[in-house]
C-alpha cells in the first residue's frame, strides 16, 4: 500500500487496479485521528480555563473507544489497502494477530499516558490541544507502524511518529533545556532518518520491489548481493536509531532528559515501541527465510556485538546518573541491548523457527510499558511536588509518601528484572531464547548486566527507602492526585499480574508472534 | 487443602493482609505475621509426621510425581500438586517434596515462626518490616518445595531482594562493617551466583524442552553436556552456600543484620546453595557429579579449616559467628561431595541441626544487642548474672555447635565424617575428613573463648540494667529451637528416615554415573583399536 494510492483513491472516488481497500480494518486509526481532530476544538471555542480538562478526556475516550475496537474487530486475515502487483508482490496494511496486540497495547498504554500526564498538562498555560493533538498523531504513527509490509510504508508510518516527537520534545519552547531537546533531536533524527531512506533506495535496486514479501523472497533464493546487503545494514542502522542502541544512542540521554517529562514517557515507551514493531517486522523478512549458509554476513555476530555494546553502555552509564530521568534513559539504552539480544536470536534461529524469540521480545516490551508508565507516573507527581528530577527529591520518599514509593519500588524492581514483576518474566524470556540457539556468551553477558542494573536500582531503592535526607528534615507529605492514584494502580497491577499469571499474557504475544509470517509465504 | 500448598501460602497471604493493615496497627500485624507462620509450622510438622505413609489418592497423579532412580527404585515427591501456567513454555505451577525437601521445608517453618517472634522487640516501620520478612519467607519456602524449574528460580530470586531491604532499613553498623556495603555485597553476590545458575537452567531447558523437575530427572543427559554445565550449576550454587572462595558476602551480611534476618540467612538462604546442589546439579547430572565431587571435597577442607581460623581471630560476636557459619557448611559440602549414602544424609541433616543451631545463636546476639548496642568481645563481660536464660540458652547452642553429644549436630557432623572416610579415598576424602575432625576443635576453641568473654567473669557497671527474657512469649522462640536440637540429638532417625526417601536415590545415581563413567572410558580404549581394523580391512 502507499498513502498516494489512498488519496488517488479518496479524490477520483474510483479503485486503482488490483488494490481492494478494506478501509474497515482500520477504523481504530480513524477514530484516533479524529480524536486527535476533535482534541484541538476546544483550543478554538472554549475560553482557556476549561480547555484543559476537556481536551485531556477527550483524548483519553478516543483511545479507549479504540483500544475497545480492536479488541472487539480481532485479528484478520486481511489486510487493508491491499495491492497485487503484476509480479504477484503482494502488500498491504496487515491486520493480524500481531497487529491486534501491538495497536491494543499503544492504545491502552496511550490512554494511560495521556492520564498521567494530566497534573503537568493541566499546569501548562496555553497549546493544550496542540499537545494532545500531536501525542495523538505521534500514537496513531505507532499503531500504523504495527501493520506494514512494505518499506515505503515501513518509512511514512515511523516519520509520522518521529516529526511529531520533534515538536513534542521542544513543546516548552520557553525552557532551554527542552529546545535544546528537540534541535538534538531534529538533528540526529534526521540524519537517521538519511540513512533509511538511503537503506530503502538500495534494497528497492537490489530487489525491485519495496515489499517485504519480494524482499524475502530473495533472500530465501540464495546468496544476496553486496548491494542488498549493504542496503539492509542501513535500514538496521535507521531503526537502531530509533530505539537507541549503540552506537547510535548519542541523542538519548539529552533528549530524555530535557524533554519534558510526560514527552519523555512517550519516547521511552510508544516511540521505542515503534522501533522494535518495524525491527520486528524487518527480522521477520530479512532473518526468518534466510539460509544462513547461504549469507556470507553474519548477522548474527553484527547483532551480537552491538547488542553486547548497547547493554554494557547503558548499564555502566546509568550508575553515576542523580537525575532520575537520566537514570531511566540510560536504563532504556540498557534494555534496547537485550531487544537487540532476542532480535540475534531470531537471526541466529532463521527459518528454524523464530517464535519463541519473537514472542519473548513482544512480552518485554509490554512489561516495560507497564513499568515506565508506573515509573513515569511517580516521577511526574514527584516533580509536581518538588520540582525537581534530582536524587535528592527522592530521598526519604518512603515517608512523605508511602504509596509512591511503593509504586516505585516496584517499577525499579521490575526495571531490574527481579520476581514477581513483569520485567523479571521479559527477561527470562529473551535470554531463554537466546540460550535455545546456543549464544551462551550473549546469556552470560545478558546476566551480567542483570547484575550491574541491580546495583544502580538499588542505589535508588536505597535512597527513597532506607536514607534521610541530608539536613534531617523530612519534607511534607506529597500529595497524590487522582488520576494518578489511578494509573499507579493499573500499572502495579499490571506489572504483578504479568509477573505472576504469565498464561493469558504469554498465549497473546505467543499468537501475535505466530501470526507474523504467515503472509511471507514459503 | 494440600499441606505444602498452605504452607507456602500462609505467609503469601499474610504478606497481601499486612499491606492492607494500617501502619499504626503494630499488634495487628505482629499477630497476622505469627499466625501465618504458625500454620506453616504445623503444616510442615504435619507432612513430617504423615511423610512415612502418605499415599497418593490415584495412580495418574502418583505417576506425575515419581520419578524411577535407577533400577528399581523410585523417587517418589509426596505432598504433589500441579495446574498448568505457562502451556506453550511446558511450565507449571508444581510443588512436592521429598524427604529432603521436607526436612527443608520443616527447618524453615520453625525458623521463620522463631523469628517472628524473636522480632516483638522491632519498633521501627514494623508493616514494612513484617511486609519484608514474609515475602522473604514465601520465597524460601518456594524454592524448597518447588518441583518446576522456573518456579524454583522465581521463588529463590524473590528471597534475595528483600534481604537487601532488611538490612539496610533494620540492619546495624558497626565500626568493621557498614550495613550498606553489606547488604549491597549480599544481594549483588546472591543474585550473581543465581543467574549464573540460571544460564546454567536454562541451557537445560534448551536441551530436556521442560521445566518438569520430575521429568528432568528421567530425562538422560548427554556425558559432554552434563561436564560442561555441572561446574556452571554448581558454582552458581556453591557462592550460596558459601563455598569458599565465594564466601565474603556471607560473614558481612550476617553482621549487619536485625536478629531474625541473620537467623533466617544463616539458618536457611545458605541452605538454598546446598539444596541446589543436590536437587538440580547433582540430580541432573550424576555422571558429572561423580567426575567433579572430590574436588569440592578438597574446596571444602578451606571452609572448614580457613573459615574457623578466621572466626577464631573475630572480636565481634556476629562476624565470629558468620565465619563459624561458613565453616560449618563445609562439613554440609563434604557430605555432599563424599557422594556416600550415610555422608549425605548427614549433610542434609546438618543442613537442618545448622540451622536451628546458628539461629538460636544469632536470636540470642539479637537480644543483648538490642540493649547494649555492642557485640565485641571487648566490652562484654559477665552477662550471666543479669541474663541467666539467655546466657544458659547461649551456652547449649555453643555446645551444639562445637558437636557436643546429645544434640543434632553431633549426631549429623559424626555421619559426615564417617561418611567421607568410609569411601577409602584417603587422598580425596580421608584427609579432608581429617581436617574435618580438627575443625571441631577449632570451633570449640572460639566459642569457648566467646562464652568465657561474654557471659563469665566480671560485670562492668554500665551492663547491670540488661534486661533478660522474662515473659513467655519472650522466651517460646530459644525454647522451641533448643527443644527441637535436643530432640533430633536424642533421636535421630526420626529425621535420617525422612532424609534417607530423598538422598538415596540421588546416591543410586550417581554411583550409576560413576559406573557409566568407567564403562564409557573402557569403550574409549576400544574404539580406536576397532577403527583402525575396519580402515585396514578397507586398504586391504
Amino acid at each position: 500500500m502507499s498513502f498516494p494510492i489512498l488519496l488517488q483513491t479518496f479524490l477520483a472516488m474510483k479503485l486503482p487496479e488490483g488494490l481492494t481497500p478494506n478501509l474497515h480494518l482500520l477504523l481504530p486509526e480513524f477514530i484516533v485521528a479524529g480524536t486527535a481532530i476533535a482534541a484541538i476544538l476546544p483550543e478554538l471555542l472554549l475560553p482557556a480555563g476549561r480547555r484543559a480538562r476537556l481536551t485531556a478526556w477527550t483524548s483519553v475516550a478516543g483511545l479507549l473507544v479504540a483500544f475497545v475496537v480492536i479488541l472487539a474487530m480481532g485479528p484478520s486475515s486481511k489486510s487493508a489497502l491491499h495491492v497485487v502487483d503484476g509480479d504477484l508482490t503482494v502488500t498491504g496494511w496487515r491486520a493480524d494477530a500481531f497487529s491486534v496486540f501491538c495497536r491494543a497495547l499503544v492504545t491502552g498504554g496511550g490512554a494511560l499516558l495521556v492520564l498521567l500526564s494530566m497534573p503537568f498538562t493541566r499546569r501548562m498555560d496555553r497549546g493544550h490541544g496542540e499537545f494532545h493533538a500531536l501525542l495523538l498523531f505521534a500514537l496513531l504513527g505507532v499503531m500504523l507502524v504495527s501493520g506494514v509490509s512494505d518499506l515505503l510504508s515501513l518509512f511514512v508510518c515511523l516519520e509520522l511518529v518521529t516529526i511529531m516527537a520533534y515538536v513534542l520534545a521542544s513543546f516548552r519552547r520557553n525552557d532551554v533545556r527542552s529546545t535544546e531537546a528537540g534541535l538534538k533531536y531534529l538533528v540526529i533524527g534526521a540524519v537517521s532518518t538519511a540513512v533509511l531512506l538511503l537503506g530503502i533506495g538500495l534494497v528497492y535496486g537490489a530487489v525491485g520491489s519495496l515489499s517485504f514479501q519480494a524482499l524475502a523472497r530473495v533472500m530465501t533464493v540464495g546468496q544476496p548481493p553486496a548491494i542488498l546487503v549493504m542496503g539492509l545494514a542501513f535500514i538496521l542502522i535507521g531503526l537502531l536509531f530509533k530505539i537507541g542502541g549503540v552506537p547510535f544512542h548519542v541523542w538519548i540521554p539529552d533528549v530524555y532528559e530535557g524533554a519534558p517529562t510526560p514527552v519523555t514517557a512517550f519516547l521511552i515507551t510508544a516511540s521505542k515501541f515503534a522501533g522494535v514493531v518495524l525491527l520486528l517486522r524487518f527480522a521477520q523478512a530479512v532473518f526468518v527465510p534466510t539460509l544462513q549458509a547461504a549469507d556470507p554476513f553474519d548477522w548474527v555476530v553484527v547483532l551480537g556485538v552491538l547488542s553486547v555494546v548497547t547493554l554494557l553502555f547503558g548499564v555502566l552509564g546509568a550508575i553515576p546518573q542523580r537525575s532520575i530521568k537520566r537514570l531511566l534513559a540510560y536504563s532504556s539504552i540498557g534494555h534496547a541491548g537485550y531487544i537487540i539480544m532476542g532480535i540475534a536470536a531470531i537471526a541466529a534461529a532463521g527459518s528454524s523457527g523464530s517464535g519463541r524469540a519473537t514472542s519473548a521480545i513482544l512480552y518485554y516490551m509490554m512489561a516495560y510499558f507497564a513499568t515506565s508508565i508506573t515509573a513515569f507516573a511517580v516521577i511526574i507527581t514527584v516533580s509536581a511536588a518538588t520540582k525537581s528530577d534530582d536524587h535528592t527529591a527522592y530521598t526519604g520518599l518512603a515517608r512523605r509518601s508511602p504509596f509512591l514509593a511503593l509504586a516505585m519500588l516496584l517499577a525499579l524492581l521490575s526495571l531490574a528484572g527481579v520476581p514477581p514483576l513483569a520485567g523479571f518474566f521479559g527477561k527470562f524470556l529473551i535470554l531463554a531464547a537466546v540460550v535455545d540457539k546456543g549464544l551462551f556468551t550473549l546469556a552470560f553477558i545478558g546476566v551480567g548486566a542483570v547484575i550491574i542494573s541491580l546495583y544502580f536500582y538499588m542505589l535508588w531503592i536505597k535512597e527513597i527507602f532506607v536514607k534521610a535526607p541530608a539536613d534531617g528534615v523530612v519534607g511534607p507529605r506529597i500529595p497524590v492526585p487522582g488520576v494518578t492514584r489511578c494509573v499507579l494502580w493499573i500499572g502495579m497491577l499490571a506489572m504483578l499480574a504479568m509477573g505472576i499469571v504469565m498464561g493469558p499474557f504469554y498465549s497473546w504475544v505467543h499468537d501475535a508472534a505466530q501470526s507474523m509470517g504467515t503472509y511471507l509465504g514459503s | 487443602m494440600n499441606p505444602l500448598l498452605l504452607c507456602l501460602l500462609a505467609p503469601a497471604a499474610a504478606t497481601v493482609a499486612i499491606f492492607f493493615v494500617d501502619a499504626k496497627e503494630k499488634k495487628v500485624i505482629r499477630s497476622l505475621a505469627t499466625v501465618a507462620t504458625g500454620v506453616s509450622l504445623a503444616m510442615a510438622l504435619v507432612m513430617f509426621i504423615g511423610f512415612g505413609d502418605f499415599q497418593y489418592d490415584n495412580a495418574a497423579t502418583a505417576a506425575q510425581f515419581t520419578a524411577h532412580a535407577g533400577e528399581a527404585s523410585e523417587h517418589v515427591y509426596k505432598y504433589g500438586i500441579a495446574t498448568d501456567w505457562v502451556e506453550e513454555l511446558g511450565m507449571s505451577f508444581r510443588l512436592g517434596v521429598d524427604g529432603m525437601g521436607l526436612a527443608m521445608v520443616l527447618l524453615t517453618s520453625l525458623i521463620m515462626f522463631a523469628g517472628v517472634m524473636v522480632s516483638y522487640t522491632i519498633e521501627n516501620r514494623v508493616k514494612e518490616y513484617y511486609l519484608c520478612l514474609l515475602a522473604l519467607g514465601t520465597g524460601v519456602f518456594g524454592v524448597f518445595s518447588s518441583l518446576d524449574m522456573f518456579f524454583y528460580y522465581f521463588f529463590y530470586e524473590l528471597a534475595v531482594i528483600p534481604m537487601y531491604l532488611l538490612i539496610g532499613i533494620w540492619g546495624s553498623t558497626t565500626k568493621t562493617v557498614d550495613q550498606h556495603y553489606a547488604s549491597m555485597k549480599l544481594v549483588l553476590l546472591l543474585s550473581a551466583g543465581a543467574v549464573v545458575a540460571l544460564v546454567g537452567l536454562m541451557a537445560v531447558y534448551a536441551q530436556a524442552g521442560t521445566f518438569d523437575m520430575v521429568k528432568l530427572e528421567q530425562f538422560d543427559f548427554a556425558s559432554s553436556f552434563q561436564m560442561v554445565w555441572f561446574p556452571v550449576i554448581f558454582l552458581g550454587f556453591a557462592a550460596l552456600v558459601p563455598m569458599w572462595p565465594l564466601h565474603s558476602w556471607s560473614p558481612a551480611g550476617h553482621a549487619s543484620a536485625p536478629a531474625a534476618v541473620s537467623m533466617l540467612h544463616a539458618g536457611v538462604l545458605m541452605k538454598l546453595g546446598a539444596f541446589g546442589i543436590l536437587r538440580i546439579a547433582c540430580t541432573y547430572f550424576p555422571a558429572a557429579a561423580a567426575v567433579y565431587l572430590p574436588y569440592v571435597g578438597i574446596l571444602c577442607c578451606f571452609n572448614i579449616v580457613y573459615g574457623g581460623f578466621v572466626a577464631m581471630s573475630q572480636r565481634d560476636m556476629k562476624l565470629m559467628i558468620g565465619y563459624s557459619s561458613s565453616s560449618h557448611m563445609g562439613y554440609v559440602l563434604l557430605g555432599v561431595a563424599s557422594a556416600s549414602l550415610i555422608g549425605m544424609e548427614g549433610a542434609v541433616f546438618l543442613m537442618f541441626a545448622h540451622g536451628i543451631m546458628t539461629a538460636l545463636t544469632f536470636a540470642l546476639i539479637g537480644w543483648f544487642y538490642d540493649q547494649t548496642h555492642t557485640r565485641s568481645l571487648d566490652d562484654l563481660g559477665g552477662m550471666m548474672k543479669v541474663m541467666p536464660f539467655a546466657g544458659t540458652m547461649f551456652v547449649i547452642a555453643c555446645m551444639a555447635s562445637a558437636g557436643l553429644p546429645g544434640f543434632a549436630n553431633f549426631a549429623s557432623e559424626l555421619m559426615v565424617i564417617i561418611g567421607a572416610w568410609d569411601t577409602r579415598e584417603i587422598l580425596w576424602y580421608g584427609i579432608p575428613a581429617i581436617f574435618a575432625v580438627w575443625g571441631l576443635v577449632i570451633t570449640g576453641v572460639y566459642l569457648l573463648r566467646a562464652v568465657k568473654d561474654a557471659w563469665l567473669g566480671e560485670l562492668p557497671d554500665r551492663w547491670k540494667k540488661l534486661r533478660d527474657q522474662r515473659t513467655f512469649p519472650e522466651r517460646a522462640p530459644y525454647v522451641l529451637l533448643t527443644v527441637v536440637l535436643l530432640v533430633f540429638g536424642f533421636w535421630p532417625q526420626s529425621m535420617l528416615d525422612v532424609v534417607h526417601q530423598g538422598v538415596e536415590p540421588l546416591v543410586v545415581r550417581i554411583q550409576e554415573g560413576r559406573e557409566k563413567n568407567e564403562r564409557d572410558a573402557r569403550e574409549v580404549r576400544v574404539v580406536p583399536a576397532s577403527g583402525h581394523e575396519t580402515t585396514s580391512e578397507e586398504a586391504r
